[in-house]
């Protein structure tokens, strides 16, 4: 029904792969000692210099075509290296958008120039990308977009509104999804993916504070902006098809069920020699179900191996939106056992690592069951694959 | 697809087909009563499926421990009334890895927990067993009885006729024979009891075992999501099939979590077994199935409603093999302990290695 043919029994990873993580974890260590970067939890930290660190040693769009800047390497080298930043709660926000949806995308749809233009300066890490496709009218049913792009003169007159599109006010271009026909009959149809220079005419980016203080979504208004042909993401109107996929790509790595992980860590040096009883109980559990969702992970990861060298990939969608809804709970589960076992009043403004990584976590704990995939969206799409349409329709 | 892979697939399609066609809803009934399935077992072992991970040079049919996992998986889909993991992962292996050949039939396996349990004592050539076991699987049925008997030098394995031991039969939730018994000086020949082999320690018979149910849970997970997605596709209320009601389909979409989670962790961890202890993913697999045993139990008879409590409907064969197996071999909480401590005593910079390092 759901991971069938996955050989669980049989899932480890190659040594190059092992060999991989130990130069990561060395390079993270050395990253964290020097005070470079400092970690925070809940919203990835967005760092040109650390993501260009990142990009120097190869480990941005790995798995891409060298004529394009990657390395070729296997997509579980890839999942090695994303969760060895996760483990530290490393700041990619520069760099994970293109590594993650937009260079898959270009990739996969992007015409010649488009792949030569972006898909090194992304592998170098020197091209921050933002994702526009939610608007105030469209959360989950991203269907509705009403950003309409009309057609001018070697290009398009884009117009309307992005919200929730992290990091615009940092990045270099956004991938905006918008209505490039009237919407008639199927809804999907007439949808289109442009790339969109953030700093072009008519584009303005405004901040929407999230409940911390914090500043990394934006609301993004589009006046009149020109977008020239060679501009459009593959075919004009597939728009749909091609961001559903990238939303396949989004749902399955361990980003989904890691974010929280560094204050279990913390949790467990806090806990040290003094754990009681229920104290082990509860970290003994957290570990059991980190180690089932890796598992799940792993083995999506292990099927794009296979996949991309076979040339055939298994749909595994479904298994991918149930890793993110089993996955953005367990990061709830960390946060709550950190404050039941450890009885301190969380504070943001904490010196201490645990204390504010608590906090941090609580100010993001009910956005990991929304952005992605709200969990009933998530549940919805298992259920129809469990019950078939007759059961569901 | 390799040759191990082509192995894998006939076995698990084999056990398909013979708990499919012979373990009905009656064979499980029946044994309630009886507390197993002879009838079922011929047709087990003629097909082999016992002995799977046993050499073939020690009397067992080849294979790996993912192989007999698979089939363990799909026993417990059926609720088969036998004894399957206690003569194949369990006592043959303390067997075969004794040096001993493993004899055909049911087997039962136990070990010593405490100090003061048993005694085996050498008498001139031989040797006497004395002493009780409490909630031996399978004793009554079984027909030889596979002990691991702590020693002060070493650690012995000793096979015992159950004829010869006093049973008082007990059960688990789902009547399965769990049995108290009596050893009341037993003599046994000096080849009915040989130096542990390889391996084979109090400790690794206890994660065996442990793994042992989390497969069998994986199955018995399986069958009951199946029995959820088939009543919520024909079951009618309010002019339409439940399953078209948002709230039934969130349930099912939790419960596929569940069970998804449950195969993850149960199969992985017979790989580790495999390759190395397997202490940590053993661990996490009993805890991981366990708690998807009691959401899955509970969104299960749910979906079901009133008719999924009653002995006339199969799902209980399922749901409260579930419940029993769940305590058997360390329940969440013991295991949850135990592992909670080694983290605890490696301290925070090695928790992230620790589930990393091995795969």
């Amino acid at each position: 029904m759901l991971f069938d043919d996955v050989d669980f029994s049989a899932l480890t990873l190659p040594a190059e792969a092992q060999a991989l993580r130990r130069e990561v974890r060395t390079f993270l260590a050395a990253e964290l000692a020097s005070g470079r970067i400092v970690p925070h939890l809940g919203h990835a930290q967005f760092d040109r210099e650390f993501s260009r660190r990142v990009g120097a040693r190869g480990w941005i769009g790995m798995t891409w075509p060298r004529q394009f800047g990657g390395a070729e390497r296997s997509y579980l080298e890839r999942f090695v290296v994303t969760e060895e930043m996760l483990a530290v709660s490393a700041p990619c926000a520069a760099h994970w958008f293109g590594d993650r949806q937009t260079g898959p995308s270009l990739l996969r749809h992007g015409s010649e120039a488009q792949k030569r233009r972006f898909l090194p300066a992304i592998a170098r890490g020197e091209s921050p990308f933002a994702l526009g496709m939610s608007e105030p009218g469209n959360g989950s049913d991203l269907a509705s977009v009403r950003t309409r792009a009309v057609k001018v003169d070697g290009g398009w007159r884009v117009s309307g509104q992005k919200v929730w599109t992290s990091w615009a006010h940092l990045a270099e271009h956004f991938f905006c999804l918008c209505r490039t026909s009237p919407e008639e009959g199927d809804r999907h149809l007439g949808l289109s993916q442009l790339i969109v220079d953030l700093h072009a005419t008519g584009v303005t980016v405004r901040p929407i504070r999230f409940m911390s203080g914090a500043h990394h979504f934006n609301e993004v208004f589009l006046d009149e902006v020109f977008v020239p042909d060679d501009m459009v993401l593959g075919e004009v109107g597939a728009g749909w098809r091609q961001v559903t996929s990238e939303l396949a790509l989004e749902r399955s790595g361990p980003e989904r069920f890691m974010t929280t992980f560094p204050l279990l860590i913390e949790l467990v040096r806090r806990l040290g020699g003094t754990a009681d009883r229920r104290a082990r109980q509860v970290v003994g559990q957290l570990t059991a179900r980190f180690h089932a969702l890796r598992r799940m992970s792993l083995a999506i990861a292990f099927e794009f191996t296979r996949g991309a060298s076979q040339r055939t990939m298994r749909d595994l969608g479904t298994e991918a939106s149930l890793v993110k809804d089993l996955g953005t709970f367990y990061e709830r589960d960390i946060t709550e056992a950190a404050r039941l076992l450890v009885d301190i009043e969380p504070r943001p403004d904490a010196e201490d690592t645990f204390e504010r990584y608590l906090a941090e976590c609580i100010y993001t704990t009910p956005v990991g069951t929304i952005r992605g995939g709200t969990t009933q969206v998530l549940r919805t799409i298992i259920a129809r694959k469990l019950l078939g349409a007759a059961g569901s329709a | 697809m390799s040759e191990d892979d082509d192995i894998r697939s006939l076995l698990v399609d084999t056990a398909q087909r013979i708990f499919r066609d012979h373990c009905s809803q009656r064979t499980v009934e029946a044994a309630k009563r009886d507390g197993w399935s002879p009838e079922l077992w011929e047709i087990v072992q003629q097909a082999q499926l016992p002995l799977v991970s046993i050499p073939e040079e020690k009397c067992g049919a080849g294979g790996s421990v993912s192989d007999l996992a698979a089939v363990l998986r799909v026993a417990g889909r059926h609720s088969a009334p036998l004894p399957l993991a206690e003569t194949g992962l369990l006592a043959a292996w303390m067997l075969a890895a004794s040096g001993l050949n493993v004899p055909p039939g049911p087997l039962a396996a136990a070990f010593q927990r405490t100090e003061g349990e048993l005694r085996l004592e050498p008498v001139a050539d031989s040797w006497r067993l004395s002493g009780e076991l409490k909630r031996v699987p399978w004793a009554s049925i079984a027909s030889r009885l596979v002990v691991l008997v702590r020693g002060g030098d070493c650690d012995r394995v000793a096979t015992v006729d159950p004829g010869r031991c006093t049973i008082a039969r007990g059960v688990n939730l789902a009547w399965e024979p769990r049995d108290d018994v009596r050893f009341e000086r037993i003599a046994l020949r000096a080849d009915e009891v040989v130096h542990a082999g390889r391996g084979v320690t109090i400790e690794a018979f206890y994660r065996r075992g442990a793994l042992a149910r989390a497969l069998l849970m994986a199955g018995a997970l399986d069958r009951a999501l199946e029995r959820s997605i088939e009543h919520a596709r024909t079951r009618v209320q309010f002019g339409r099939a439940i399953g078209r009601f948002q709230a039934i389909q969130q349930e099912i979409a939790r419960f596929g979590a569940e069970v998804a989670a449950a195969a993850a962790a149960a199969l992985s961890a017979a790989g580790e077994v495999e390759r190395g202890d397997g202490e940590l993913a053993v661990a996490c697999a009993k805890i991981r199935v366990g708690e998807a045993a009691a959401t899955g139990s509970a969104i299960a008879h749910q979906i079901h409603a009133a008719i999924g409590v009653t002995e006339e409907f199969a799902l209980h064969h399922s749901t409260l093999r579930l419940q029993a197996w769940r305590s058997e071999y360390g329940s969440e909480t013991y295991w949850g302990e135990r592992l909670g401590q080694r983290i605890l005593d490696a301290g925070a910079e090695r928790l992230w290695p620790l589930l990393t390092d091995s795969a």
